[in-house]
């Protein structure tokens, strides 16, 4: 058993790089590595949100500029223990946290069209990424982006829009079922808490968020045009009286100054306290939150015990400081448990890399950039980092639903296969620039040429094959098979003359076959999967 | 690859009967991959920009309501004037609307099709088709159609849904002849590929370095094959996936050159002839369609594609549009779908698989009833095309309502459902042809075609989609 007192091993190190970051460095590892997880976790956790928000004439060039901002920020590089090494650690951790949350708060362009209100949601979203749970929903409550996609904005005194009133409960807060299969809430909680977000709009010019108290739902209110074919709302604003351990009176969530722009913050209050059918009752949001973190950070079934410890250890079910139940998270044992272990057992469980994080992550790993401007890699058949990760199936500020993105299996199919080859090809051919250039792929750069190939006529398969992987941050990842087939590649001999053999790395070689390894490399399954 | 139905029966000889208790269906892989489409293909045809329904389907003389004079006061005579005049769209005539008695003209230029619908009576023109609360922006319009939700946004295309139910991650059902996975066709738990040209369609290698491709495929398919055989969930997809797809990669861009090898030159100048004389991008596309079709009849190694998409651009006809002269816009536009789908149901015949095969077309709305200067802004309903040799021929649905005094305050036609079938301009609603379509061509069960394409979520009968009618009879 670990805590935050245990020392990080390589496997270690590389776990939590490849999971709060894109792709684990050689010389982030060596940041990290033999110091405790506390330590490194405290550190990682602790900065101040950047002001960084995507903007431009469409969602194409606002889509571009996040991207860029990420490549740039988190392929820093600094000498161990210096500032700007872990600035670039910490500032991946954001944007990571900026995509679940993007992802958990699903809010596209298809159906905003604005791309300086999607831009404001996503600043918001980075202001709020680690900081206190219950604040973040209510400023999500009020987030113009959110009004128009949810139909906030189409919810009417007399016409109430349940839409935001089913996805608060469904994907913001609570989910559908708790832990052991009960539901959280029913129709009637929708319908009473659409109501409180009756009248809530935003003014189309400004884009300011304004309440028109003559357009909310007020309790008792009744329909008085006669001819509205679905009745009104009306009653007492009480939520909960089948679910959430409220008794069977229910709750109200009017606070006592009364109806208006109190009240949807009290109905976050409110649903913040809903408690599951577990004995004894835990708190709703809480596990379900945390669970979604720890299948975005870690992996998709983690044991109940180790959601309510991380809870238990942060307090999140009171405090929400989302900030506490990471550091908790990232120091309890379930998150290192198969840092180790390669993608081939029935028991090691792991995630399929989100495109994003396939895309930025070789791109910090291999300290490349894109063209400025359009986001472009200068490869043989080229193409935008917009095109990229469309194909691979994740155009930011434009999720697929409100569901955000399938996770997963569903990353995975023929055309975001041959998407992710695509781009790794681009990348193993961007040949050319000078030295200093970083839209070119220096191979040089990120391995130790001269100490793969010394002289010496020594084998050096098996090194090459190590030193690639472990530059792009998934050494000890491939199995004895998939490790033997990249040897043979390299030398053109099968197993175990591979072994035997020593490659000469002149200009020709590295042209061909170690940019043909690293594309391999790219390629390859475990390269996927972390 | 999965084995097919088709193949299996082929393969093993076993009468269908028979194999219900054969236990492939115990193997979720297998049961999955007896689908309901069976050995028949389906083309989805988009018409990008929104085409002008008026001028697509005409009303070419007056009955009940004068349709005729309502066209002809929408659609001017002289420079830039639009009107098709009746002796113009004599050679075209297609039937008389059933509610209003008017006489109904296809556009000059889809010859093609009227030449398909007298020869064989296998084309359905359904007039009028749309969906409440019509959205005049191409993007909002073509989403509501290519995922059948008109009122909250959804992830996979309304086909897309049906092969996430159907298939598997180890089957390539569908193909979308483009460079990009079309919205209808965009699905999670399955393949659909994007080949643009079947020539060109293979997996990306360092072209500085070719002779090394074949070390790299070994190599490949070592790391995949390794991943496939290995225990761990993620990685079995991964891998097989990723073997599939380097397959079809092999496999696919080798069919252009065995359908070029074993077609006629009467089928391939057909083909060329279309693709010269109207630059039709959908007889070239259309022609990657059939090849793919060949590959499946021939049984070629990995190849099992059923559903097929391709879009043609070009209808955003705001000015300009033309009327039947050779060289006018919309006449183009026209001969080359007309004419592509002549070519291609012929092609069909000759190949003994036209009772096998179903075009639908579609664009995401049509255009304003009264022209500009000399073309159209965007519209509510239009027409839509099935073709094929199941396809009962004739004419569907209501023409649109387009007296001036009818439309809308933009100037479009109204959508609108009653109960009252004798209602003279009840809308058709897309959502029952594509129903329709996959109830009584992909075989859909009716339960699953119902919850694939949700009724509207609102009580209104007289302006909402809320009674689904799969059985529309052109099927």
């Amino acid at each position: 058993m670990g805590d935050k007192n245990s020392n990080l091993t390589s496997a270690d190190a590389h776990q939590l790089l490849r999971r709060t970051g894109f792709g684990a460095r050689p010389d982030q590892v060596a940041e990290i590595v033999n110091r405790t997880r506390g330590a490194v976790v405290a550190e990682l956790l602790n900065f101040k949100p950047t002001k960084f928000k995507p903007t431009g004439k469409s969602g194409y060039v606002a889509h571009n500029r996040w991207v860029k901002y990420m490549i740039v920020k988190s392929s820093k590089r600094g000498k161990a223990g210096t500032k700007k090494g872990l600035r670039g650690r910490q500032i991946a951790l954001q944007e990571k946290l900026v995509l679940f949350w993007h992802d958990h708060f699903a809010t596209g362009l298809s159906k905003v069209y604005s791309v300086k209100l999607m831009g404001r949601q996503n600043l918001l979203l980075r202001q709020h990424c680690k900081g206190n749970f219950k604040e973040f929903v209510k400023a999500i409550n009020m987030d113009a982006a959110m009004l128009e996609y949810l139909d906030t904005v189409r919810n009417h005194r007399f016409s109430p829009n349940e839409n935001y009133g089913r996805e608060l409960q469904e994907l913001f807060t609570l989910g559908v079922k708790d832990f052991l299969g009960a539901a959280n809430y029913d129709q009637e909680d929708i319908v009473q808490i659409a109501r409180a977000f009756t009248g809530w709009g935003y003014d189309y010019r400004s884009l300011k968020v304004g309440f028109d108290e003559f357009d909310h739902n007020v309790i008792g209110d009744a329909d008085d045009d006669g001819v509205n074919p679905q009745p009104p709302e009306t009653g007492d604003k009480v939520i909960y009286r089948n679910h959430g351990n409220f008794g069977s009176n229910g709750i109200s969530y009017v606070p006592v100054e009364g109806e208006g722009a109190t009240e949807i913050d009290n109905v976050i209050e409110v649903i913040l306290q809903h408690t599951d059918t577990d004995t004894p009752p835990r708190n709703t949001t809480a596990r379900h939150i945390a669970k979604k973190l720890f299948q975005y950070f870690t992996h998709t079934n983690p044991e109940t015990s180790v959601i309510d410890e991380v809870i238990g250890a942060s307090s999140f079910d009171s405090a929400w400081d989302i900030q506490a139940l990471l550091s908790a998270l990232f120091v309890h044992d379930a998150f290192y448990e198969t840092g180790e272990l390669a993608p081939f057992d029935s028991d090691t469980k792991k995630s399929v890399r989100w495109p994003i994080d396939y895309l930025v992550g070789t791109l910090a790993c291999l300290n490349m950039r894109l063209r400025t401007g359009d986001q472009y890699v200068d490869g043989q058949d080229g193409g935008t980092a917009y095109d990229y990760l469309g194909d691979m199936g994740q155009t930011l500020l434009d999720p697929p639903s409100v569901f955000g993105w399938d996770w997963e299996e569903a990353w995975i199919s023929s055309f975001s296969t041959l998407a992710r080859c695509s781009f790794a090809c681009d990348i193993v051919t961007a040949r050319g620039g000078t030295s200093k250039s970083k839209r070119y792929l220096q191979l040089g750069k990120v391995l130790d040429l001269a100490a793969l190939d010394d002289g010496s006529m020594s084998p050096n398969a098996v090194a090459i094959v190590d030193a690639v992987l472990a530059a792009m941050g998934i050494p000890g990842q491939l199995d004895t098979a998939q490790h033997k087939a990249l040897r043979t590649y390299l030398t053109g001999l099968a197993y175990p003359m591979s072994d035997a053999a020593h490659v000469n790395l002149t200009p020709d070689f590295i042209d061909e076959k170690l940019r043909g390894l690293l594309l391999l490399v790219l390629e390859s399954p475990a390269y996927h999967i972390h | 690859m999965a084995i097919t139905r088709r193949q299996f029966l082929k393969r093993s000889g076993v009468a269908a009967g028979a194999m219900a208790s054969a236990g492939l269906f115990t193997n979720p892989l297998v049961r999955r991959a007896f689908a309901e489409i069976d050995d028949k293909y389906l083309v989805v045809i988009f018409l990008d920009g929104g085409n002008d329904g008026l001028n697509t389907v005409v009303p070419s003389g007056n009955a009940n309501y004068n349709l005729r004079d309502a066209y002809q006061a929408a659609r001017t005579l002289g420079p830039g004037g639009l009107q098709l005049s009746s002796g113009q769209l004599a050679g075209t005539s297609f039937g008389t609307d059933a509610n209003t008695a008017t006489p109904i003209a296809l556009h000059p230029g889809l010859s093609g099709l009227k030449y398909l619908q007298t020869t064989y009576n296998k084309v359905a023109v359904i007039q009028g088709c749309g969906y409440p609360d019509y959205n005049l922006s191409h993007e909002v319009s073509r989403q509501i159609w290519q995922t059948g939700y008109p009122f909250s946004p959804i992830q996979n295309g309304w086909v897309g849904r049906h092969l996430h139910d159907q298939y598997t991650l180890m089957q390539i059902p569908a193909v979308c002849v483009s460079n990009s996975i079309a919205p209808e066709f965009r699905t999670t738990g399955t393949n659909v590929l994007a080949i643009s040209r079947l020539s060109n369609f293979r997996f990306p290698y360092d072209r500085d370095h070719n002779p090394d491709n074949l070390n790299k495929d070994d190599a490949f398919n070592l790391l995949y094959g390794a991943a496939e055989g290995s225990a761990h969930a993620l990685s079995k997809v991964v891998g097989s996936v990723g073997k599939s797809t380097l397959l079809a990669t092999q496999s696919y861009r080798s069919l252009a050159g065995d359908w070029n090898s074993a077609r006629s030159d009467t089928i391939k100048n057909s083909y060329i002839d279309s693709i010269n004389d109207y630059g039709s991008g959908i007889a070239t596309r259309l022609r990657e369609v059939s090849r793919m079709i060949y590959g499946v009849e021939t049984g070629a190694t990995g190849v099992d594609c059923h559903f097929f998409q391709l879009s043609n651009g070009g209808y955003d006809t705001h000015s300009d549009q033309g009327t039947n002269g050779a060289n006018e816009q919309h006449y183009g536009l026209h001969r080359e779908l007309g004419d592509a789908i002549k070519v291609f149901y012929e092609d069909m015949i000759d190949l003994g698989t036209e009772s096998r095969v179903c075009i639908v077309v579609w664009s995401e709305f049509s255009r304003r009833i009264e022209q500009n200067d000399s073309g159209t802004d965007h519209g509510s309903q239009g027409p839509m095309f099935v073709v094929g040799g199941a396809v009962n021929g004739g004419l569907y649905g209501n023409h649109p309502d387009i007296r001036a005094n009818s439309l809308d305050d933009q100037g479009n036609t109204n959508y609108t459902q009653s109960s009252d079938p004798s209602d003279a301009f009840v809308s058709t609603d897309f959502r029952d042809v594509f129903g329709t379509i996959l109830l009584n061509w992909v075989d859909m069960d009716l339960g699953d075609v119902q919850a694939l394409l949700p009724t509207d979520p609102f009580v209104d009968p007289d302006h909402y989609w809320l009674t689904q009618n799969f059985n529309m009879g052109f099927l």
